[in-house]
């Protein structure tokens, strides 16, 4: 964390209760980083988010000490990631971001999952082409087989992905539903 | 003009390859990962043995970052280090192909659930005093563990059910 001193909290949350979220937010910084590589401050406040669900950028620079340019740069990416949303606060210039949903079960997240696989398996297939329809000139260039190796192991990672999302849809597809 | 085809086919792969480390640095970004640790791991695929001046050359970022970067990343167990005996210098290989490291980190995502499980337990053992109960953000801290409690193992059958389905497919290849 940025900073030792605990700020005045924006939703009035009781220290005792204040303490159980730091621990929560500190094992989500540190094993986030250790096991999927997300980024400890996007971890943290995505963790502030999956608990109070509702959060301006100010009460974000409040709980975490992070700067102001840190804070509006990490719900950026959280907006892009499909984890939040923006939304003006009436009357005001300001905005409030929602997780509507934990991403573990929002259509929204996977929607956005999905759409990232498709393009993903556009873009990588176009390049296959390119290389394909010039491998003759291409093949003694340098970086030219290990271009092409990449690619075609994406792909065929990518070509697993309708079998995971099916299984997601299996398993989690009821929670996704419910909260809908 | 004899020297244009040739050239304009090195720009070819050099666009292609650009563009692939475009599109990884954008899946990592869209994972949470900063752009620049997305970038170096997308160049460290593509390259599969890199040393930090490479990495500086490739990306131009500071010497300071990437080796941030590639500690992670060794401590992931993405990277194996070994050194040049000539130069000294240290080389950073991929462990395993592209395939074989994506799939390996499926067994990460599968501590990570356990290792969230483990955690919440000991959450849910503070949260239970019961002079808890009526203080300001409990019901918070309560739905969030609910809702996780639930959702967790959902995800660990996911992910054992995709590497049971992997792994014959793999099997049944290796066999024809």
């Amino acid at each position: 964390m940025a900073s030792n001193k605990i700020p005045q909290d924006p939703h009035g949350f009781d220290p005792e209760i204040r303490q159980i979220e730091q621990e929560i937010v500190e094992f989500f910084a540190e094993k986030s980083l250790e096991f999927i590589g997300r980024h400890p401050i996007i971890a943290i406040v995505m963790a502030y988010f999956d608990i109070r669900r509702s959060l301006t950028q100010q009460d974000l620079q409040d709980l975490t000490g992070f700067s102001a340019g840190t804070i509006s740069k990490s719900v950026r990416q959280l907006v892009d990631m499909n984890v939040v949303t923006k939304e003006t606060i009436p009357g005001t210039h300001k905005h409030i971001y929602r997780m509507e949903k934990l991403p573990f079960t929002s259509a929204r997240y996977f929607g956005g999952t999905g759409k990232l696989v498709e393009e993903m398996e556009k873009e990588l297939k176009e390049m296959k082409e390119t290389l394909d329809n010039h491998a003759e000139e291409m093949k003694d260039l340098k970086g030219y087989r290990k271009i092409y190796t990449t690619i075609t192991q994406l792909l065929e990672l990518i070509s697993t992905a309708p079998m995971f999302m099916a299984l997601i849809d299996e398993e989690v597809g009821k929670f996704i539903k419910e909260n809908k | 003009m004899e020297n244009s085809k040739p050239r304009l086919i090195e720009k070819k792969l050099r666009t292609v390859e650009k563009r692939l480390v475009d599109l990884l640095t954008k899946a990592g970004y869209l994972k949470g990962r900063s752009r620049k640790f997305s970038e170096i791991t997308a160049h460290i695929y593509i390259h599969q043995e890199v040393t930090q001046k490479l990495l500086r050359k490739l990306t131009g970022y500071s010497l300071g970052t990437i080796s941030t970067t590639l500690q992670t990343l060794e401590k992931q167990g993405l990277v194996r280090r070994h050194s040049d005996p000539d130069t000294h210098e240290y080389h950073y290989e991929l462990d395993g192909t592209v395939s074989q490291t994506l799939f390996r980190s499926l067994g990460d995502v599968q501590r990570y659930l356990y290792q969230m499980k483990e955690f919440f337990r000991g959450i849910e053992a503070k949260l239970g005093h019961p002079h808890l109960s009526r203080k300001k953000g409990y019901e918070n801290i309560r739905q969030f563990l609910d809702e996780f409690n639930v959702i967790v193992p959902a995800h660990e059958r996911v992910f054992q059910r995709f590497q049971t389905v992997v792994s014959d497919a793999k099997a049944k290849r290796e066999v024809q």
